[in-house]
């Protein structure tokens, strides 16, 4: 039996913003073909930790360890992060004047995947066929940006990818399309674990996990993960009785 | 022409020229025929559009130092003479337009070009009703150190006519220095139409004064690109232009590259003297250092609706480079409608990391935003402007300006 091994590792990591601590003293570990979601109140570090795997300047890591399939990747720029095979899926994006949706995506697949039936199937699957011309999020509602965003992680495949509320501000029908497109990119309806993709996906209300099956679940609290388990259970207990049942329990776990 | 319209705009002042540096037909031709052509020439001729082989155009004019190797029309309806030819054989030419757009009293650019023996350059005329399918191009190519080209070109598009017109402006590739002064004279009779595309790849230290005059008739279009490639030592250009008829219409883009020990002073003045006359101003910059004007001016004097658009990219600091933006407007009508806007600004890091977490290195990244700043807003670039632009975006993405 193949050994099970972390797609991604985080060891005792502190991350600073502006100045001021976001990450403290965070440890998380997401085996491969696993998908994990990411619970927490707004303001709890959810998309500063994203970030900071991810790479971005902003977000310094003052101590810890970040690992990629046993890499120490800590040190490593954004570029070389999504070449190895990371990717993510921002919340708010930015908008960039000229530079139209077909520019990246012609950038990260070859110019014969470009013309082939399977690139356009994707596109479609996307509903993103109106959007190739336009400037990247530029006008783009909520929904059509998650698309555009989650668009980009399918073509660019990578081994583990992060999302950031992919449910938020999306209507039910459009949720519906989104979890479709999640789990392409996941590959969940592959039945070898080994085909599967990792991954981490912030939700704040869970709607998306009517969609996607989660593999584990954690409550991010004040820059700490909180509490882990199953998705299902952590999330009736947050619909029942509120973050704020997580907090007392965290103050008790502490004490 | 009546004078009344062939007035210009007072504010413009003319900076001053450096003349000293060269002197003008110190060379003999050492290529004298398109065969003699040296395929290293060939290729500093293609990298400004201008093709001596093997590309289908309707004409093809190249000026190669002083000296005229070809200027030959291959389409009906297009004529294509070298300018002091033309002079011979149409009387009428000095009369009604060689000068006429452009003061021969102008400036000392000009006054030079006027004193000159022989005048360099070439004479376009597009017949009545002739549509020219192909591209006419034409190159003013400088092959040795520290010449001055001083040339003078007349285009006329007579009623219903159209031309695209290429003109490519370049040093060979090790040649740093020299002078190139042009006069242009443009007129667009009615309905008729050109598309004028001009790259210049001059070498770092060539000064380059174009003197500009366009009048476009009633229906008549004019549209001009202009892209800078490589940095001049001093560009300082200021064209005009005159929509003298109902409904005549100008646009103008104007894309340059800015880098450390260059002055390039760009503006643009158009007067719209006729009711529907329309037109647009659009300057894109993007300065890796050296100093960077962009200007430009709308006149209205009848019904009129024009806007101008200056955005600059200032991509070093602390080098002394700066992009100045001075967009204007004038009425003298209460129909005119004219507007305009000014920005610059520097490539945001969120936007560059952005495109790095889809796998970009930082300077693919950074190629890509200047190539779509440069790019945007502007629908349907030629696959040769586009590729300019990404050279330029290559260029500025390096730092290497």
């Amino acid at each position: 039996m193949k050994k099970n091994t972390n797609s991604l590792e985080i060891r005792e990591l502190c991350v600073q913003v502006d100045g001021k601590e976001i990450l403290r003293n965070l440890n998380l570990a997401i085996p491969e073909g696993e998908v994990h979601a990411l619970l927490g109140l707004n303001g709890s570090g959810k998309t500063s930790l994203m970030m900071v795997i991810m790479g971005f300047a902003r977000y310094k890591v003052t101590s810890g360890q970040i690992f990629f399939e046993g890499k120490d990747i800590t040190g490593l720029d954004i570029t070389e992060r999504a070449k190895l095979g990371i990717g993510i899926a921002e919340q708010r994006p930015p908008t960039i004047q000229g530079v139209k949706l077909k520019h990246i995506l012609y950038y990260i697949v070859d110019k014969k995947f470009q013309q082939s039936d399977e690139f356009a199937l994707m596109v479609k699957a996307a509903a993103m066929e109106k959007f190739l011309d336009r400037d990247i999020n530029e006008g783009l509602s909520g929904g059509e940006i998650k698309r555009a965003e989650l668009l980009q992680l399918l073509a660019m495949q990578p081994k583990f990818s992060m999302m950031d509320e992919p449910d938020s501000g999306v209507d039910l029908e459009s949720l519906k399309l989104v979890g479709n497109l999640i789990n392409m990119i996941f590959s969940r309806d592959s039945c070898r674990r080994i085909n599967k993709k990792a991954g981490l996906m912030i939700t704040h209300n869970g709607s998306i996990l009517n969609y996607i099956q989660a593999d584990k679940a954690h409550v991010m609290l004040e820059g700490q993960i909180g509490c882990s388990g199953n998705p299902h259970v952590i999330l009736d207990t947050i619909n029942k009785c509120g973050y704020e049942a997580c907090a007392r329990c965290m103050r008790r776990v502490a004490r | 022409m009546k004078s009344s319209n062939m007035e210009r705009n007072k504010s413009e002042k003319i900076p001053d020229m450096d003349f000293c540096r060269t002197e003008y037909g110190m060379y003999a031709p050492e290529v004298t025929s398109m065969a003699q052509i040296k395929q290293s020439d060939a290729d500093s001729l293609a990298g400004v559009g201008v093709h001596v082989r093997g590309h289908e155009r309707s004409g093809t004019m190249i000026l190669r130092n002083t000296y005229t190797l070809c200027a030959q029309s291959e389409s009906k309806g297009l004529e294509l003479l070298p300018i002091a030819a033309a002079l011979k054989k149409y009387e009428w030419l000095g009369d009604k337009y060689y000068f006429k757009a452009v003061p021969a009293e102008l400036d000392e650019a000009t006054k030079r070009c006027a004193g000159q023996k022989e005048p360099h350059g070439y004479f376009i005329r597009v017949q009545k009703g002739a549509r020219v399918t192909l591209p006419c191009q034409a190159a003013f190519y400088m092959a040795s150190e520290n010449i001055t080209q001083m040339v003078h070109n007349v285009v006329i598009l007579e009623d219903d006519s159209e031309l695209q017109l290429i003109t490519g402006c370049v040093t060979q590739h090790d040649i740093k220095s020299g002078l190139h002064t042009a006069v242009e004279e443009q007129y667009i009779g009615k309905n008729a139409r050109l598309t004028s595309t001009m790259v210049h790849g001059w070498g770092s230290d060539v000064v380059v004064y174009p003197r500009a005059g366009t009048i476009v008739e009633a229906g008549g279009r004019y549209e001009s690109n202009y892209i800078s490639l490589r940095p001049a030592g001093q560009i300082i250009s200021n064209p005009q232009t005159w929509l003298n008829g109902k409904g005549a219409s100008a646009k103008y883009l104007t894309i340059i590259l800015g880098s450390p020990g260059s002055t390039i002073d760009i503006g643009g003045d158009v007067y719209l003297n006729a009711d529907g006359a329309t037109a647009e101003l659009a300057h894109r910059g993007v300065c890796t250092g050296g100093k960077m004007h962009q200007k430009g001016m709308l006149i209205g004097n009848a019904s009129c609706k024009a806007h101008v658009d200056c955005a600059g990219m200032l991509l070093n600091e602390g080098k002394g480079g700066f992009i100045e933006s001075i967009p204007g407007i004038k009425a003298h009508h209460p129909d005119a409608r004219l507007s305009h806007e000014a920005s610059i600004g520097k490539i945001a890091p969120e936007q560059v990391e952005y495109l790095q977490s889809r796998g970009m290195e930082e300077r693919e990244a950074i190629s890509m935003l200047i190539r779509g700043f440069l790019g945007s807003d502007i629908e349907g670039l030629g696959t040769e402007l586009d590729a300019r632009i990404a050279e330029i975006a290559e260029l500025a993405g390096h730092g290497e300006g």
